[in-house]
């Protein structure tokens, strides 16, 4: 582990020197609010945005992503048959990121990378990206991510993390994959490491000062599921819930995904693409039939998922990192901080 | 405005201790700046709750549909700017609700605050936002602003000719004058007038940060749909995925749908994650609306909606 | 009024067809259908509303 002085006057000519190995991706602004995305040769991540309105997920699990394609000429001997669709994997480098999007990846990692099944779409993916954060200096409003096991400074699932010194970045480099994207940069000015480690720990504890929500959700482990289930809050945590999909597409740790099958002509293409529980099509079924017929179970199983039923299943805390972007997105003001609050307190009674 | 709301909680107090009405809908404080939560408040201890201030932008006619409504024919009452008003007549117009389970606290408005505007004028993300009368103190880490207003206004409340409800049980306060406008349209008007290729390509840029949350739907009072026609599986009417002819698609059926119905209220922006202008599509069928047929929807309990009767008055000069 | 936002949005109206027939009415069915397809087919293709699969 080492360090790394950026001075920012070559921050853009590192930037694009490493096109030369990597796709660039980061947060770009325009008049519709802020997203991560690929950058074009000569574009440059806005480094100082506010929080991105919708998460990096996207670099990994795209919105809409063709997996499987099928020639339909009977005339060609592989008709018909899906074969995986062909994906670019050369090495892509995410810049500016907030270190908690970096822990959602590794929380979503436990669904598409685990013993049972390893997802090839999103591993390939995973295995391509660099994940280079940036401190937060000054958490907003909505940020409660001390409260989830990260922090504005937070290292987990990052390869570099960067410090925004004014003139300068400050970089830890903590992974392989970090010194490969510093070294294609050209980012080589070394710095002392007890001194830095001591910067980045008084950077630390001032932005950790500015967020206030203390979350606890200590108890919620030793909750039985159906008590929580059956509790009598959820249909005032739902009243105001319009059942848009706006909390669960913005979300980093999200990961539910629909297949859908498209066909033209002689093409067929099978894609999947972001799906949201709080859709009622989410679990209708095929018969007619849908156990999650009321906004009320709909939400309720959005709480559930996050708060207990990801607790009990992987033992890794809650599904959720504390960015705060349901918060601030919600058209309605449903604040997960709160639920997490009620459903930590319940008791039966 | 800010009187109103001891007017609203005066009216819903005794509104329970008359035992006249099971619940109602207004808005509560929210957790973070600049926003509220819709609440229904079910007993006079909870008035309290209740607030009434420049972010209560949605419509709270969303929250009275048929199956929201007591089964035992009790009323519900509810807290209704200009446009939630004429969403309820709507409602009513359409056979959702009937009059009689309805008590409409009115409130006349004088707008409601654009959060991307104010938001716009600060570097970081704002902390503290707090309103007195028409003004607001603004905070963020970094600075802190008083702004006007009328400076940040909802565009749709700048075009708005029916601040006051129409209908209504009660007012919560003395109507305000209503905006005379030269023009009512002028986005519309300004769209109409660039060449089709340029419409096209405003309308791309416009949508195409769409992430198809269908939040502006859901916020709508007019979608009451059971099964929306982009919900459907068979047969499946429009994509579900991010291509660029599916979003729009959905947009422009959306927007027709709500021809001839919509009161411009706006939820359908203020909803939008992504900041997206939806009322460009549905301003143009308003502006049609009142140019061809005289209409404004949800002004009257008595007069069917243009695209639900036959006159032979109606313009068919389109039919071939 | 679907016609004006149509052509709002950019579509061209020479596109956009509105005619009434009676189910009796096969042979003025077959003439607009007719009159309609030659009529698009010489304003050529067009990418609005028209899905690109290729992508």
């Amino acid at each position: 582990m080492n360090f790394i002085t950026i001075d920012k006057s070559n921050w853009t000519k590192g930037i694009e020197k490493s096109r030369e190995t990597y796709q660039i991706f980061g947060p770009v602004e325009d008049k519709n609010g802020c997203r991560i995305e690929p950058l074009e040769a000569g574009v440059q991540p806005i480094m100082d945005a506010d929080v991105t309105v919708m998460s990096p997920k996207s670099v990994l699990f795209p919105q809409t992503e063709t997996i499987l394609t099928a020639d339909l000429d009977e005339s060609k001997d592989d008709h018909h048959i899906m074969k995986r669709a062909k994906q670019q994997y050369t090495p892509r480098a995410v810049l500016g990121i907030r270190p908690y999007d970096a822990r959602a990846i590794q929380l979503v990692k436990l669904n598409f990378d685990n013993p049972d099944y390893q997802d090839p779409y999103w591993c390939d993916a995973y295995e391509a990206t660099t994940f280079v954060g940036l401190g937060v200096n000054r958490p907003g409003p909505c940020d409660f991510s001390t409260s989830t096991g990260c922090g504005p400074f937070s290292e987990e699932g990052l390869d570099v993390l960067l410090a925004d010194l004014d003139d300068r970045y400050l970089a830890k480099v903590l992974t392989p994959k970090g010194e490969a994207w510093a070294a294609a940069c050209g980012f080589d000015a070394g710095a002392d490491a007890k001194e830095s480690q001591a910067l980045f720990d008084i950077l630390r504890k001032e932005a950790e000062k500015n967020i206030s929500t203390d979350l606890a959700f200590d108890k919620l482990a030793q909750k039985s599921i159906l008590d929580l289930y059956e509790a009598p809050f959820w249909d005032d945590v739902a009243f105001s819930c319009i059942n848009c999909g706006t909390c669960t597409y913005v979300c980093p740790t999200c990961w539910c995904f629909d297949i859908q099958d498209e066909t033209k002509h002689k093409k067929a293409a099978r894609f999947r693409i972001w799906d949201t529980c709080m859709s009622p099509l989410f679990t209708s079924h095929a018969s007619g039939h849908n156990p999650r017929e009321s906004k009320v179970h709909r939400v309720r199983q959005r709480f559930m998922h996050k708060l207990k039923y990801f607790v009990d299943k992987y033992d890794q805390g809650i599904m959720c990192v504390g960015c705060g972007r349901c918060v601030a997105s919600c058209p309605v003001n449903i604040d997960i901080r709160e639920v997490c609050k009620t459903m930590n307190n319940y008791e039966k009674k | 405005m800010d009187t109103c709301i001891e007017k609203i909680k005066a009216i819903c107090t005794d509104l329970f201790s008359k035992g006249e009405v099971e619940k109602v809908i207004g808005f509560a404080g929210g957790s973070i700046p600049m926003a509220t939560r819709p609440i229904a408040v079910t007993s006079e201890a909870d008035v309290e709750k209740l607030v009434f201030n420049a972010f209560c932008g949605l419509n709270l006619a969303n929250y009275v549909t048929k199956n929201n409504l007591p089964k035992d024919g009790a009323k519900i009452a509810v807290v209704a700017k200009g446009c939630d008003a004429r969403n309820l007549v709507t409602h009513m117009v359409e056979n959702q609700v009937p009059r009689d389970q309805v008590y409409i606290i009115g409130v006349p408005c004088t707008g409601m605050a654009d959060k991307r505007r104010i938001a716009q004028r600060f570097e970081d993300e704002i902390t503290q936002c707090t309103q007195d009368g028409d003004t607001f103190t603004v905070t963020s880490a970094l600075q802190q602003e008083v702004i006007a207003k009328k400076d940040v206004l909802r565009h749709n409340c700048q075009y708005c000719t029916h601040r006051n409800p129409p209908v209504y049980d009660v007012m919560a306060g003395e109507p305000v004058e209503e905006q005379i406008l030269d023009q009512p349209f002028p986005d519309v008007d300004h769209i109409a007038s660039m060449d089709p290729e340029t419409r096209w390509d405003h309308f791309a840029e416009l949508t195409k940060n769409c992430i198809r949350c269908y939040a502006c739907r859901n916020a709508c009072p007019l979608c009451y749909c059971p099964t929306c026609f982009v919900d459907e599986s068979s047969p499946q009417w429009v994509g579900k995925g991010q291509d660029e002819t599916d979003i729009t698609t959905f947009h422009f059926l959306r927007a027709f749908h709500c021809a001839g119905r919509c009161t411009d209220c706006g939820a359908c922006v203020e909803a939008c994650p992504m900041g997206i202008n939806v009322r460009d599509f549905t301003r143009k069928l308003n502006k049609d609306a009142l140019d061809l047929f005289g209409w404004e929807a949800g002004m009257d309990l008595d007069r069917r909606p243009p695209l639900d009767v036959y006159s032979p008055d109606d313009p068919d000069d389109f039919i071939k | 009024m679907m016609g004006n936002l149509l052509e709002h949005m950019g579509v061209d109206r020479n596109r956009l067809h509105f005619s009434w027939i009676s189910s009796a009415e096969a042979t003025k069915f077959v003439d607009v259908v007719k009159e309609i397809s030659d009529k698009v087919r010489a304003l050529g293709t067009t990418k609005k509303f028209a899905k690109d699969y290729t992508k």
